[in-house]
């Protein structure tokens, strides 16, 4: 009873504390909507952005065709066509575009010329009448692609080597077909044959999760929603430490020692409110991920398979923060200390676990401290069960340790709680 | 005395990083059923001493009785059977009165109706049942002091600690306060009184003590007191003739 009294007694206080309510409900409101809108497009960079790339064919020739249409299969590729190469290096150059191709003229005739002189070579080595082998060096024929310097290295290699496989398809394709000239003309009464270009062997990508939805990957909804809501659930510290030190420095808490037995149901009370709020707060960002994301255009919160997972995970988050807050609130004396401190510490923890930025963005050292972060554990955990359809029983290792960081904050919590009680 | 009600044997608390203790020494029996003056100027060890009767804090040396149990290692079970108005106003200022004193009821462990009851008893006493469910922060500061003690009675406790409980106190707001702590008085409470007003402690305790710089001046009934101290005719000048005059910390 002591303890539902505490926790009613919390709720009253939190109701008539507007910024309370505000810094624990409305700000990780805004911060998952505006995180999630801001780290869109960085997050389509890596899987969905469309990339202009300007193309100038000076060649106007089948090669240039052929690059062109190969492109115009590619959902990420799109041309914007360009007369001048000065024009185009310039809009490259001032980063309106990200990148050039530049086919030169003759680029056909010279990728013929060279098929053509390798054929020569084949029918002479292998001894075929009136084959004669030309040992006249091509120049060589460049087919720029120009980058903004701006421009992601992985982009820069995608675009190269989409553009050296369009080539080399288009070369053999021309070796084939000439050498079926050549011989056709020399032997064949049935004219040209038709060959077949369709690949025997194919590159399939494949998500490796099992989620309903295979096609799922970490976007920015998936990422900020748990990430932002978590860092929100730590922030609890705010109004949590904030009543703690108040009701201290007021000396309703020297009261409550005063009356015997009431520190424990004044602790864990306060532990349990705090823990529901915690809780609250991460049903209510799952419903804006849910619901809120798709109509301001972004992509919806697609939570997989294991709710009870979810569950588990959203509880040791919430008791990891809860305790947290309280070891804040009982080891700082002033609310200065205790606000400053928290919330640079969270921010940092926040940082490290991965909130901010992925942590596979992250050099390689803050990858490993990442490790000792609550907030890592616990967006590991959510990114297992959303995107990797994880059991349960995979997402136990971060649980355990988000569950233990709560118990030691929890003992620490109170023994110095009962060490300031008497003294 | 076999009816002291708190005896205190050679008692000494040094803070940690100071010199000089704030209790050096101390021996004081307090009757049951008293009405008990703790006086002494700031710094006197007053709040300290109030500490450690109610087993929040332990002496260095010595040891103190309260209500026959050892302060030192059953403070719980005392705590259970006194009540204590802090100095400081221990309540919560944007909860109602009514909020305020039906959670400290509870903390007591109190049952509810019980709880219902002396709320409306007590609001009813210092004429603030009109007051109930407004939020102490809208309180002149005589309210908060009255609210204050209501919630160190609701638990009917054996023994009432209260430490300035007429500090930032218009008159009329003293008055109710001093004439229901009367009404205690005459049921037997014993309470030690902590106060720097020292007509208002002449005129109600029935025994004091004071106290200057942790140790203990002089005890005894009031009027004797200051009987044996010829060329003092009020508590106020024996005061300052036994702890001088000048200002404190």
């Amino acid at each position: 009873m002591k303890i539902l009294a505490t926790i009613k007694k919390e709720a009253l206080l939190l109701i008539r504390d507007p910024g309370g309510l505000a810094l624990i409900f409305l700000m990780p409101l805004g911060l998952v909507v505006v995180m999630a809108l801001i780290q869109d497009a960085p997050f389509k960079d890596y899987q969905e952005t469309k990339l202009e790339v300007v193309f100038v064919d000076y060649d106007q020739d089948s090669l240039g065709n052929k690059i062109q249409n190969a492109f115009l299969q590619s959902p990420n590729i799109q041309f914007v066509h360009y007369s001048d190469s000065n024009k185009a290096r310039s809009v490259v150059r001032s980063g309106r575009y990200k990148a050039a191709i530049i086919i030169p003229a003759g680029a056909s005739e010279s990728l013929r010329k060279k098929n053509k002189q390798l054929i020569a070579r084949i029918f002479s080595n292998l001894g075929y009448p009136g084959a004669s082998a030309d040992s006249t060096v091509l120049p060589a024929t460049n087919i720029q692609v120009l980058f903004d310097p701006a421009i992601k290295v992985n982009y820069k290699q995608a675009l190269t080597s989409a553009v050296e496989k369009v080539i080399a398809n288009v070369q053999s394709e021309w070796i084939v077909d000439q050498l079926q000239n050549q011989l056709s003309g020399n032997t064949s009464p049935k004219g040209k044959m038709k060959v077949d270009f369709t690949k025997v062997l194919h590159v399939q990508q494949q998500y490796a999760s099992k989620n309903i939805n295979e096609n799922l990957v970490l976007n920015s909804v998936q990422h900020n929603v748990p990430a932002w809501t978590m860092f929100a659930m730590f922030f609890i510290l705010f109004p949590l430490a904030g009543n703690f030190i108040k009701e201290r420095e007021e000396g309703s808490m020297l009261r409550l020692r005063l009356i015997s037995g009431s520190q424990f149901p004044v602790i864990s009370g306060k532990f349990l409110f705090y823990f529901g709020i915690c809780l609250l707060q991460f049903v209510l960002m799952t419903v804006v991920g849910i619901f809120i994301m798709p109509m301001i255009g972004l992509q919806q919160l697609v939570l997989g398979n294991n709710l009870g997972g979810i569950f588990l995970t959203a509880c040791s988050v919430a008791m990891a923060a809860t305790g947290y807050g309280l070891l804040i609130a009982v080891f700082f004396r002033t609310p200065q200390q205790a606000l400053s401190f928290g919330s640079i510490s969270v921010v940092i923890l926040a940082a490290l676990g991965g909130v901010w930025v992925p942590v596979y963005v992250m050099p390689e050292i803050l990858q490993g401290t990442s490790r000792f972060s609550p907030l890592n554990w616990g967006l590991e955990s959510f990114n297992n069960l959303f995107l990797r359809d994880a059991s349960t029983l995979a997402i136990l290792p971060d649980v355990f340790k988000l569950i233990s960081f709560a118990i030691v904050t929890l003992t620490f919590s109170i023994f110095i709680h009962k060490s300031r009680t008497i003294s | 005395m076999s009816d002291a009600i708190v005896r205190i044997q050679s008692i000494t608390k040094l803070y940690k990083g100071s010199v000089q203790p704030a209790i050096a020494d101390l021996r004081l029996e307090i009757p049951a059923g008293s009405v008990f003056g703790l006086l002494g100027p700031n710094g006197a060890g007053k709040s300290t001493l109030i500490m450690m009767l109610c087993g929040l804090m332990m002496p260095d040396e010595g040891s103190i009785r309260v209500l026959g149990m050892d302060a030192m290692k059953e403070g719980g079970a005392i705590r259970k059977r006194i009540g204590v108005a802090p100095q400081e106003l221990a309540l919560f200022p944007t909860l109602t009165a009514y909020e305020n004193l039906f959670y400290f009821g509870k903390m007591y462990g109190l049952k509810t109706d019980i709880i219902k009851k002396q709320i409306a008893v007590y609001l009813e006493v210092f004429g603030l049942s009109d007051k109930a469910r407004k939020r102490v922060h809208t309180f002149s500061g005589g309210m908060k002091r009255q609210l204050n003690l209501i919630a160190a009675l609701l638990h009917d406790p054996t023994l009432l600690i209260l430490d300035e409980p007429t500090a930032g106190v218009d008159v009329q707001s003293r008055n109710i306060l001093l004439d229901f702590l009367m009404t205690l008085k005459a049921k037997n409470t014993t309470i030690i009184y902590s106060s720097h007003f020292l007509e208002e402690a002449e005129k109600i305790c029935t025994q004091m003590a004071i106290l200057d710089e942790g140790k203990l001046i002089t005890q005894g009934i009031p009027s004797n007191l200051i009987g044996d101290h010829g060329d003092c005719t009020t508590l106020e000048s024996l005061f300052l003739k036994l702890t001088g005059k000048h200002i404190r910390d």
